[in-house]
């Protein structure tokens, strides 16, 4: 899973290098637009696109009706039902590109998230760092520390949760860079990035996740923890992004949906993609 | 009703102003067109023009020393009573409190003798309709300014000369205007109070009720683990109205000092003795419709007993439920220039340290954030000033002032000689504060600007604490339905015999005869009857004194006819206690209870006050133009402003300038 996600995640950030120093939002439509060039092509060739028209004109065909036999009670409920049952066609035909495209979005969403989620701490800002041990284990028999480095300061002594299995930090951002906590538990040592300031547009990774197939899945920024340390995730929650619009501070999922469905439409003509 | 329910009743309808439409949401602010002159006014609540004087020829305050050199440095006349909602809204009318309607900080219901915020009337929802277990408002509800008279930024518009009005007290909700205004002291926090603080903890602890502003949570530690609820304002939407709540953890270390609360999404771990600074909460009321508010988070202690105190819940700027500025996008511009920041009217938590939830240094802290604060964002106006007149208000002047006399002066009842080391100097270091802040102002502005710095009343000690109500009672004014009782502590005056009582004492300053067709159960004929008692009971007031030190209690007892000029002279208490230095009203009688003693000594923290006499109590006015009037008011202040911007003074105003005429630049 590691090497797919290097994999997954160089392709991103090459699509997104040229934009990095950019104004956030032309990244965002950039990839808007090639995924929703994918989408389309991959509707145009797993949908059944003359079934997909059927559909629709049948559907305008019974609208019609219920237009033009208004005085018929017994035709508009036969129209109200055809119109159903032609959506239902609709829907049908329009189900096996969704279940193929599933995965590849989800792959997608979870890329942005990596680049749009979250901004990188400012300097003076703090975060928790979040150690949550494997099943089974206690944070109050756990010996595990942090070393900071410069431009990071560890402000807390350990928080000790036992009935969440976890440990807690409070870390405050000194100096811009990027940055790696050690974690040193007994001999073993591991690591967690963290980003302070800088403009660039840079994936910012919120949980080091374990050995957990969903959480590496989910959490594509850092190589997972090896098993053997008995630790599930460490986290350091970065502040949310948002995306300046007009004084509106837009969540990159709104942008992202809005932008692709309107490059999808204004483009299916182009392609002759029925949707 | 009990006392809870009269500070409730304050802003009870706070839930239904929130999802009311903002009327002034497309509105934007007044013109920033350039006008000759530029004026300046800082308002210092409480500075006394004494402690001012010494300290500016010791040269503590070189600011001040250097302004009153260029200009000049006199006393103030100040409002009688020397209250600061009286004494700024005699600034922002221009008038007396006849002209402005507001003679308390409590006036009273005459058909009920019910203690009513003077300030600000809140009303909920007139009509509303039930389905099922929600009660929906069909119209919103409404906050009033009480304040009568045009303030005068509205009389700067109509002239077209800019204005930015920040936290002058008295102006909640802020009038309608199109000028930039921050409503002060008056604002109340979202629970619709003047501020209630939370306190969670493991050990037993009462409240002050008479002082109030706080509710105590008695937690429990279970694995490790507090669970607690933050209580927020009245849930309209609820037929039995009940305060909605936020649900939150306390998760504790077994052995270090760290703690992390987690509340609505929000983590945060503090260590012991540390400020979370601002977190915002939401109260849901019904699942489309919430309350935001702002809030701050101090653990003072983990081990051995948890203590957490959290700040009473301040209207979020960002999001105001209540109205707080004019234009609303002034207040959510400040917001996103600063984050949150302090909206309650008085953000000092004064109830936490009288009640020892926080102590002086804790105190202290969480005033200095509100300092800072204020600094901050003086700079930033003062920055941007570039037309017309910035009032820019500094409350902890008088807050320190009222916490601190008591460490500060040996005779106080409440003097303690090991706090006093630490704490003695806190009055003269917040006065030199005040200087830094001016001489920071003074080296932002241009010579043509016309600085003028004013507090509203001076400040005297409060030693002694007189019962208004016990007195009438002793001197056959006031009847109980018990007479054989020592003394009735009921609230409102709930063991009054009406029928027998011929005055009685509300507010911190009011006395008010029970006239007959004015009070609901009056006694006394209006005309000469009422008259000559009122001359009476003001003779005998000025005559009382206090056997332990046979000083006069009072220095004066105004007749309000005798003082007050104007259109609402009417509304007035027919007696205003002007208190003696050293002596103040008791924190019992202003809410209608008849304690057994006269006279106490106070032994609380709120130790000085300035509630005596107005020819005792003047505030300070300086300003780099030379004062050429000889006891100017503040009222005056008013006058000069229109006069510096060449504007036709408006007939309720009733002061003269303070500059020589034709001479104010």
């Amino acid at each position: 899973m590691a090497t797919f996600n290097a994999v997954i995640g160089s392709l991103f950030g090459l699509a997104v290098l040229p934009f990095r120093a950019m104004n956030p939002w032309l990244a965002m439509i950039v990839i808007s637009v090639l995924t929703g060039l994918l989408m389309l092509a991959v509707f145009r060739w797993t949908s059944n696109q003359e079934g997909i028209h059927r559909a629709k004109e049948a559907i305008k065909a019974h609208l019609l009706e219920l237009r033009l036999y208004k005085d018929s009670m017994a035709q508009q409920m036969r129209s109200q039902g055809r119109i159903l049952a032609a959506n239902g066609r609709y829907i049908l035909h329009a189900l096996r590109p969704m279940l193929v495209m599933i995965v590849p979005v989800m792959l997608i969403l979870i890329q942005l998230n990596l680049w749009f989620g979250s901004r990188p701490l400012a300097p003076g800002e703090t975060a928790i760092l979040k150690v949550k041990l494997a099943a089974g284990r206690s944070p109050l028999a756990s010996d595990i520390s942090v070393d900071a480095p410069a431009g990071i300061i560890v402000e807390t002594l350990p928080l000790r949760i036992e009935e969440e299995r976890e440990i807690d930090w409070r870390l405050r951002a000194a100096a811009p860079g990027v940055y790696d906590l050690t974690l040193k538990a007994g001999s073993d040592s591991f690591t967690k990035s963290v980003r302070v300031g800088g403009s660039l547009l840079a994936p910012i990774s919120n949980v080091r996740p374990g050995p957990s197939f969903l959480d590496q899945v989910f959490n594509p920024g850092e190589k997972p923890l090896p098993r053997a340390l008995a630790v599930e995730s460490v986290e350091v929650d970065h502040p949310e992004r948002r995306l300046p619009l007009l004084g509106l501070r837009l969540h990159w999922l709104i942008a992202y949906f809005a932008l692709s469905i309107v490059f999808g439409f204004a483009l299916k003509g182009v392609f002759k993609v029925e949707i | 009703m009990n006392r809870r329910d009269f500070i409730k009743a304050g802003a009870g309808a706070a839930t239904l102003l929130a999802l009311g439409p903002r009327a002034d949401a497309v509105m934007r602010t007044a013109g920033r067109k350039a006008t000759p002159r530029k004026v300046l006014i800082l308002g210092f609540d409480g500075m006394d023009p004494k402690m001012t004087a010494r300290w500016m020829s010791e040269g503590k305050l070189p600011a001040f020393k250097r302004l009153a050199a260029q200009g000049g440095f006199s006393p103030l006349g100040t409002s009688i009573p020397p209250q600061s909602p009286v004494a700024w809204s005699n600034f922002i009318a221009g008038t007396n409190p006849g002209g402005h309607g507001i003679f308390d900080f409590i006036h009273r219901d005459p058909k009920t003798y019910f203690p009513t915020f003077s300030a600000s009337a809140t009303e909920g929802s007139t009509k509303t309709i039930r389905l099922g277990n929600i009660v929906f408002p069909i119209k919103s509800g409404s906050v009033r300014n009480l304040r009568q008279g045009k303030a005068f930024w509205q009389v700067l518009e109509e002239h077209d000369v800019p204005a930015t009005v920040f936290k002058i007290p008295a102006n909640y909700p802020p009038v309608d205007s199109r000028q930039r205004t921050f409503s002060g002291m008056g604002t109340p926090d979202i629970v619709g109070t003047y501020g209630t603080l939370n306190y969670y903890t493991t050990e037993s602890k009462l409240v002050n009720e008479d002082i109030g502003g706080a509710t105590v949570h008695q937690v429990y530690v279970i694995g490790n683990r507090v669970d607690a609820k933050l209580p927020g304002p009245i849930n309209s939407f609820k037929p039995d109205r009940p305060a909605a709540e936020i649900d939150f953890k306390i998760y504790l270390d077994p052995s270090n000092a760290v703690a992390r609360i987690s509340i609505q999404g929000q983590d945060f771990l503090l260590r012991e003795k540390e400020w979370s600074g601002w977190k915002r909460v939401s109260f849901p009321l019904i699942p489309t419709q919430s309350v935001g508010g702002i809030c701050m988070f101090y653990l003072k202690e983990i081990h051995p007993e948890v203590k957490l105190y959290v700040s009473p819940i301040n209207v979020d700027p960002a999001r105001p439920a209540l109205p707080v500025s004019t234009p609303t996008s002034y207040g959510e511009d400040l917001e996103k220039k600063f984050g949150p920041f302090f909206t309650k009217g008085l953000p000092a938590d004064t109830s936490a340290l009288e009640n020892d939830i926080l102590n002086e240094e804790e105190f202290l802290q969480q005033d200095g954030f509100v300092l800072e604060e204020s600094r901050t964002m003086l700079d930033y106006e003062l920055g941007r000033f570039e037309a017309g007149l910035l009032f820019y208000y500094i409350s902890s002047t008088d807050q320190r002032q009222h916490m601190f006399w008591r460490l500060f002066d040996e005779k106080h009842p409440a003097y303690d000689p090991a706090l006093a080391k630490a704490f003695g100097g806190t009055i003269e270091s917040t006065y030199r504060q005040a200087d830094e802040i001016l001489d920071r102002a003074l080296g932002r502005i241009d010579k043509d600007t016309i600085v003028l710095v004013m507090s509203d009343h001076g400040f005297n000690p409060y030693y002694r604490s007189f019962n208004l109500n016990t007195w009438l009672r002793a001197n056959g004014y006031l009847k109980l339905q018990n007479e054989f009782k020592e003394e009735d502590l009921d609230w409102a005056f709930a063991g009054t015999n009406w029928m027998k009582t011929r005055a009685y004492g509300v507010g911190l300053n009011g006395l008010y005869i029970n006239e007959k067709g004015r009070e609901s159960e009056g006694i006394v004929t209006t005309g000469p009857d009422k008259d000559n008692l009122v001359r009476e009971i003001a003779r005998k007031l000025e005559e009382f004194r206090d056997p332990k030190t046979g000083e006069k209690v009072l220095a004066r007892a105004y007749v309000a006819k005798d003082v007050y000029t104007g259109a609402y002279v009417s509304s007035a208490p027919d007696i205003i206690l002007g208190f003696n230095r050293g002596y103040r009203i008791s924190f019992k009688s202003p809410l209608g209870r008849v304690p057994k003693d006269i006279l106490e000594d106070n032994k609380a923290k709120w130790s000085g006050d300035h509630m005596g006499a107005a020819e005792i109590m003047p505030g300070i006015v300086l300003a780099n133009r030379p004062v050429a009037a000889e006891r100017p008011a503040l009222y005056d202040v008013t006058a000069t402003i229109m006069d510096v911007f060449d504007i036709e003074k408006p007939k309720e105003m009733i002061g003269s300038s303070l500059f020589k005429k034709g001479e104010p630049g």
